[in-house]
């Protein structure tokens, strides 16, 4: 076996998003001058009594350029760890700024809606939000959720942000449910990220992200993998989204956790699903192959153009290859992914591969495709009891694996070109 | 004290009906002679509904059929009962009928936009059955504006486009469908289906194009082979041109040439990047010719006249072509003259035989007609024969042959590919067009079957 993978499903692996203010709008009128020294970088006295003068221009009540202008002070403060902490203290502050973002124009919703982005990024502040308003995040959801909302995307990366942590994550299962009669919340958000143009002003990238989170759930990935209905399948065309690879990461980052139930790969592996062409197509470059080698190959990836571009982003094509891992856990698994042509994708991209770690991923890949079969009774690898210490060992053996190849690379950037050509692995 | 009265009246009443009988003969009843045509048209017992009611024939279905179709009767009503008379014709698999009958029933536009709904979808389904999945879709399409929600649209929509090769649309409906029953078998199956006809249908899109592309670059491979070699290409089209043709033209030579060339057989190029042409050799004395399909560019001619003449061929009756005794001409149209290999001479010589055609095809005065060089190849010996000085004599326009025998013959030569072909023929008749020399010889010319020199 190769080296330990992840025992449970993780959240999206893109960093924090973090919104920077840009420049700051022409101040009008005497009051706003009063504003500008709040957000002033110049230490005063009482800097939390200082950021409670913000309160009554975020009223709901207030003038719109005030409003407008005390926003963005509050967007300026996010932009450190001091002034997240600051606003984060406000428990006043942060209820204004969570109605401002769900208010219609012309309330700043959009500036709001950052600053709460930004705030939601640092997993400590987590629960002061959700202590300010208990229906914080019904309010995200039903924003996200609304067809006609302007900031859908915004909203949505608020949820991605909070839902990365298991408590916050936990509250916003509890919203979907709660989000309304008939149909379940989880199926309205995976339509809203499934459909085209179901926001005409908002793209809804944020979507993948925040479904990727919530599949570290049980009761998620269980609704996903229903086979009386049509969910997964519906998700698998992202997997080559062109237009953001927000969306793409947190699509295939959904599917990796789904791989996990391996009670379901055979299913997902069949015709009813075919996840596979969807999860290899994503890693399949403009090489040529031989007829026979062709046709041994799903129909989605023969034939393909010389202009066939691989995932740009390592990130995503990392998860592709441990989500085929995944599959590839048990003995049926492992044929079906053998059988489909799996290796001859996988040799291709290994050769093409940049990346230090996705190509030790992938060389591991390979080596349980065309490696022996293991030992009766260790057939479902990911039901094998590792002992502790032998898992500490496959950890570190790991880890002695990845600097190896990083230092061997740092060696051809560094070697002259012809020692470089003479270390070139064959 | 009336009762009893009653019980007395109805018991006079039944005796005095059954005194009636004794007295009076039964009458209105079926004659014995017609009873099953009589009883026929009774609507209870009628086996089959006259295509016309006639009332003095059929009163009693003229009587229902006008309760049932009253006008008076609200068009909601109407509207259901040509609805039921359409199920019924459907149950019947007379589908024909049925769009008749739902025809009718929307032709009364009720108000009732679930009975219309349903009116369009039944409708749909009755012309989905006679193979008519345009209008089921358009049907199915105004059952939805009504109504929808309305599965039974969806699904019978999503079986059009399946059908109608729409696979993405298919997709769309069952994912529409879907929204309305997630858990629909029926939908999810053919979704599933149709999903993977479309993938399939744009691997078979992929893979055309790039079969496609493939021919491209084979054929500006060619193209820039041939221009390498300094040889010309000649069309009709670019006769007065004496430049090189374009490349456009060379692209319209190319592929032209498989349509034209009733053997298929093409230029192509190998590994080493050399040239393989499709030869035809003409032998204009008995009107007869020999097609070689690959002629290698290195190859000479001495080799395929060693093959060729192996055997001698049927129409050879003095069984004089011998590889020896053989001269290889072709002409130039340009300036309407002959030349034997790369040697003005028309002396008897074996030399020339020994270059390849590689050398020939190079020569400035070289023309190639739609890719196949045009090669005359007749008989002659150290002593001239009659054809070949009665040939020669022609060719050059002058009665004897006088003291400048050595100047070049005169001949103008086409070669036409006939626009139908008879594929199992062994023989195949050219139409040879300004040949000078054979129409003042009377011939005409006979192709045999290919014979390929490895």
């Amino acid at each position: 076996m190769g080296g330990a993978t992840a025992t449970s499903p993780r959240g999206a692996a893109a960093p924090n998003e973090l919104i920077r203010m840009g420049d700051t709008e022409a101040e009008a009128g005497p009051l706003a001058g009063r504003l500008a020294s709040v957000g002033s970088a110049m230490p005063e006295a009482h800097p939390t009594a200082e950021a409670a003068k913000l309160l009554p221009f975020l009223a709901l009540e207030a003038r719109a350029d005030l409003q407008a202008a005390a926003v963005q002070h509050a967007l300026a403060l996010t932009g450190s760890e001091p002034g997240r902490t600051l606003l984060a203290g406000q428990a006043a502050l942060l209820r204004a700024l969570i109605e401002l973002a769900v208010a219609p124009a012309p309330a700043p919703a959009r500036e709001a809606t950052r600053v709460l982005i930004n705030l939601a990024a640092d997993p400590g502040l987590h629960k002061p939000l959700l202590a300010a308003e208990p229906e914080l995040l019904a309010c995200l959801l039903g924003c996200t959720l609304d067809p006609q909302w302007p900031w859908a995307e915004e909203a949505a990366a608020v949820l991605a942000n909070l839902s990365r942590e298991p408590a916050p994550c936990a509250a916003l299962m509890e919203a979907l449910a709660a989000s309304g009669p008939g149909e379940s919340g989880l199926e309205r958000l995976v339509r809203a990220l499934c459909t085209p143009g179901y926001n005409a002003r908002a793209p809804l990238h944020y979507l993948g992200p925040v479904l990727s989170n919530l599949s570290q759930r049980p009761a998620t990935r269980a609704f996903l993998l229903d086979p009386d209905r049509c969910v997964v399948q519906r998700l698998l065309p992202l997997t080559q989204y062109p237009d953001s690879s927000v969306r793409r990461g947190g699509v295939v980052g959904t599917l990796r956790n789904c791989c996990f139930e391996h009670r379901h790969h055979e299913w997902l592996l069949g015709p009813e699903v075919d996840i596979l062409p969807f999860l290899l197509l994503p890693l399949a470059g403009p090489e040529d192959f031989s007829e026979e080698e062709m046709d041994r190959l799903p129909v989605d990836l023969q034939y393909l153009p010389p202009d066939k571009q691989r995932e740009p982003d390592a990130d995503i094509r990392k998860m592709l290859i441990e989500a085929i891992m995944l599959l590839t856990a048990t003995a049926p698994g492992r044929k079906q992914v053998r059988d489909q042509g799996a290796y001859l994708i996988l040799r291709e991209l290994h050769s093409w591969e940049p990346e230090p770690d996705v190509q030790v991923a992938c060389e591991k890949l390979i080596q349980v495709l065309i490696g022996d079969e293991p030992e009766h009774g260790l057939e479902n690898l990911l039901e094998v009891q590792v002992p502790e210490d032998v898992e500490r060992q496959l950890q570190q053996q790991d880890r002695q694996e990845q600097e190896q190849c990083k230092r061997e690379h740092q060696e051809l950037e560094l070697a002259p070109e012809p020692q470089a050509e003479g270390a070139a692995p064959t | 004290m009336e009762r009893p009265e009653l019980e007395a009246s109805s018991d006079d009443a039944m005796d005095s009906f059954l005194e009636k009988f004794q007295s009076q003969p039964y009458s209105g009843g079926f004659h014995e002679d017609q009873w099953e045509e009589e009883f026929e048209k009774i609507p209870l017992f009628m086996k089959k509904a006259p295509s016309e009611i006639d009332p003095k024939e059929n009163p009693d279905l003229a009587c229902l059929q006008s309760i049932i179709f009253d006008e008076e009767r609200s068009p909601e009503e109407q509207a259901k009962t040509y609805k039921d008379e359409g199920n019924d014709y459907f149950k019947e698999k007379d589908y024909k009928k049925a769009v008749i009958s739902y025809t009718e029933g929307l032709k009364k536009k009720c108000a009732d936009p679930d009975l219309n709904a349903v009116l369009y979808t039944n409708r749909a389904a009755a012309q989905y059955y006679l193979g008519n999945f345009r209008s089921a879709l358009n049907d199915v399409t105004a059952a939805r504006k009504l109504k929808p929600c309305h599965l039974k649209a969806i699904v019978r929509g999503a079986l059009c486009h399946l059908e109608l090769k729409n696979y993405g649309e298919a997709v769309t409906w069952c994912d529409e469908g879907l929204q309305i029953d997630a858990t629909e078998k029926k939908l999810l199956e053919m979704r599933a289906k149709a999903d993977k006809l479309k993938r399939t249908e744009q691997r078979d899109i992929r893979k055309a194009k790039l079969k496609e592309k493939k021919e491209q670059h084979q054929n500006e491979a060619l193209l820039q082979a041939i221009k390498a070699r300094s040889i010309r290409l000649v069309s009709e089209a670019a006769g007065e041109d004496e430049d090189s043709a374009s490349e456009g033209l060379g692209e319209l030579f190319l592929n032209g040439l498989s349509s034209e060339n009733p053997y298929g057989a093409r230029l192509s190029v190998d590994d080493q990047g050399r040239l393989s042409w499709p030869v035809l050799f003409l032998y204009p004395e008995y009107a007869q010719s020999d097609f070689i399909s690959a002629f290698h560019e290195d190859s000479r001619f001495i080799d395929h006249l060693m093959v060729m003449f192996g055997e001698t061929p049927s129409w050879d009756l003095e069984q004089k072509y011998c590889p020896d005794n053989l001269e290889v001409y072709f002409e130039d149209e340009d300036r309407a003259e002959l030349y034997q290999g790369s040697n003005w001479s028309c002396s008897c010589q074996p030399t020339p035989q020994q270059h390849p055609i590689l050398n020939s095809l190079s020569e400035a005065r070289d023309q190639i007609h739609l890719m196949v060089p045009s090669w005359i190849c007749f008989c002659c010996t150290t002593m001239k024969t009659p054809f070949s000085s009665r040939y020669k004599t022609v060719c050059l326009g002058h009665d004897t042959l006088g003291p400048s025998g050595l100047q070049p013959p005169s001949l103008t030569w086409e070669t036409h590919w006939p626009a139908e072909t008879d594929s199992g023929s062994s023989d195949m008749v050219l139409k040879l067009c300004g040949v000078r020399g054979l129409e003042k010889l009377g011939l005409t010319l006979h192709c045999r079957q290919t014979k390929r020199v490895m």
